[in-house]
């Protein structure tokens, strides 16, 4: 395997070389990636279009189905409000549940110790 | 501390005394004196102090001001632990074959943990902003300039280039991937290019604003940037599978790293896999955090004492040496440096773009790969200067952008350097 620089005895000429080769690199890389990116939603459209022109129908540009994230946020925070809101319905009457008991003597107050007579 | 030492004095004292009086008196102070070698009191200097102070001092950050608690807290725990000061040989300390921390610290010395870290980044982040613009990516591209500027300043200051290599992924801001390329490069330095990187990182909103502050001007801060279009599923699908093959054929040394931080997207994306995302996401990345945390922060051991296979003196490679002090001085240099790379160039890209499709530089602070406290400072930033703009949806695509960038930039160092 070849190295760029001999890291036993190297030279600031290299150190430079690695920071200018290494900076390029990644933007390179990252401009590549820019550019795909930029074509994906093309190719992907186009695909759309085609499809939909097949079928019949005309397609106006991108925006026929172009949905706005200011759009998608506020039909976002409406569905959130609607749905916060929905357990507030309540009666609003407050009711103490009675539970029956069967009796026992063992905690009756007739046979509590303080029962004194008068 | 001062009370045991007399304790141990009186029981020496009594040993003497107990000779005399009879050998089972003897052998009680002799079991007590070897009790007090095998306490910590008996060894401690003030480096150790210092580190459990260090150590406490981020447990406090992030208690107190919530600084990156997930992570300052187990590296502020570790730090403690591994400045406990202990008698070796009995498989206790990190550096000790067969021991519990070490077999937790082989993690960290292979890199297996940053690749797994990248998969819960990748399993939980939505790159849409990204997607929807994707030129904001420059803005991760140039913010790298901290990584090869700290490259020529390890160099200068006298490391030697593997060390360099190292110690200049700092700058990308990026602790998974600055633990990665050290452990690949020079495993003795992990200990202090984690801490300096998770520090710093922890302080991105000291340090970003002053910077912010000096170089973007107020007329720029309000700066109102078009809303991100709508991404659709397949372009969402798209993405990681692109950028997997793209990135890796370019830069295959960062495969580890930027192959596990797209699968994890592809587990989020594909939506039949969400058993497998809700995991990475949580639960492993957790776990993770807390090993890689804790380990990282246990191996800053303040002194060791280790032979140099040169001269045969015992030199200290502990964490506590002019080195580790150089290395924080760079990478709060690299930080400012990457900061500041980030914010110029959104102001170049304005030169070149028309009215109404600029960008707020504010964004290019967001370059560096903190995600996603960098892209939060810079909406608090915007927030401060025009209550009505938000900016955090547009500073999360350089701010990914940047994580992909600090992936390739550790990437080519490796390839170079290797």
């Amino acid at each position: 395997m070849t190295f760029l620089i001999n890291v036993e005895n190297w030279e600031w000429s290299d150190i430079f070389t690695i920071t200018l080769v290494g900076y390029s690199v990644v933007f390179l890389v990252l401009v590549l990636l820019i550019y795909v990116y930029k074509l994906m939603p093309v190719v992907l459209n186009y695909k759309k279009r085609k499809s939909v022109e097949l079928g019949g129908a005309k397609m106006k540009g991108t925006e026929a189905h172009y949905v706005a994230g200011e759009v998608n946020a506020a039909i976002a925070m409406s569905l959130i409000l609607y749905f916060n809101e929905q357990h507030d319905d309540e009666s609003n009457v407050i009711t103490i549940k009675r539970v029956a008991r069967t009796y026992s003597p063992w905690s009756s107050k007739i046979y509590s110790v303080n029962n004194v007579l008068r | 501390m001062g009370l045991l030492y007399v304790l141990s004095s009186f029981f020496g004292q009594a040993e003497l005394y107990a000779q005399t009086a009879g050998e089972s008196s003897g052998s009680l102070g002799r079991a007590l004196d070897i009790f007090w070698n095998y306490t910590a009191f008996s060894s401690v200097n003030y480096k150790y102090l210092l580190m459990i102070c260090v150590g406490l001092f981020f447990i406090y950050l992030a208690i107190r001001y919530n600084y990156e608690p997930l992570l300052l807290v187990p590296i502020g725990t570790g730090i403690i632990i591994g400045n406990i000061p202990i008698m070796e040989g009995f498989q206790i300390g990190i550096y000790e074959d067969g021991s519990v921390l070490n077999y937790l610290y082989f993690g960290v010395l292979k890199g297996i943990y940053p690749p797994l870290i990248f998969l819960g980044i990748g399993a939980m982040t939505d790159f849409s902003s990204l997607i929807s613009n994707p030129r904001l990516m420059l803005l991760g591209a140039a913010a790298q300039i901290g990584v090869f500027g700290t490259f020529i300043g390890a160099m200068a200051l006298g490391f030697e280039i593997h060390e360099a290599g190292a110690i200049s992924i700092i700058g990308g801001a990026d602790g998974p991937t600055a633990i990665f390329a050290s452990s690949k490069l020079a495993p003795h330095l992990i200990g202090s290019i984690a801490i300096a990187a998770y520090s710093y990182m922890a302080l991105v909103p000291v340090i970003q604003p002053p910077i912010m502050n000096l170089l973007v001007s107020k007329k720029e801060r309000l700066i109102k940037m078009k809303p991100p279009r709508a991404v659709s599923k397949l372009e969402k699908i798209l993405f990681p599978l692109i950028g997997l093959i793209l990135t890796l054929f370019i830069s295959p040394s960062a495969l580890p790293l930027l192959g596990m931080l797209f699968f994890g997207n592809l587990l989020k994306e594909s939506g039949v896999t969400n058993r497998l995302a809700e995991t990475a996401r949580t639960s492993l990345i957790d776990i993770i955090t807390i090993v890689l945390g804790l380990t990282v922060g246990a191996s800053t051991q303040a002194v060791r004492l280790l032979e140099d296979p040169v001269t045969g003196e015992m030199v200290n490679k502990g964490f506590l040496t002019s080195g580790s002090i150089k290395i924080f001085v760079l990478g709060a240099v690299s930080f400012a440096v990457a900061t500041a790379g980030g914010l110029l160039f959104a102001k170049i890209m304005n030169l070149f773009l028309k009215e109404g499709n600029k960008v707020n530089p504010l964004i290019g602070a967001a370059g560096v790969s903190a995600v996603p406290d960098s892209a939060r400072v810079v909406q608090h930033e915007g927030l401060k200067a025009d209550p009505s703009n938000h900016l955090l949806m547009h500073a999360m695509a350089p701010n990914v952008s940047g994580v992909i960038g600090s992936a390739v930039a550790a990437g080519i160092m490796m390839s170079f350097l290797m």
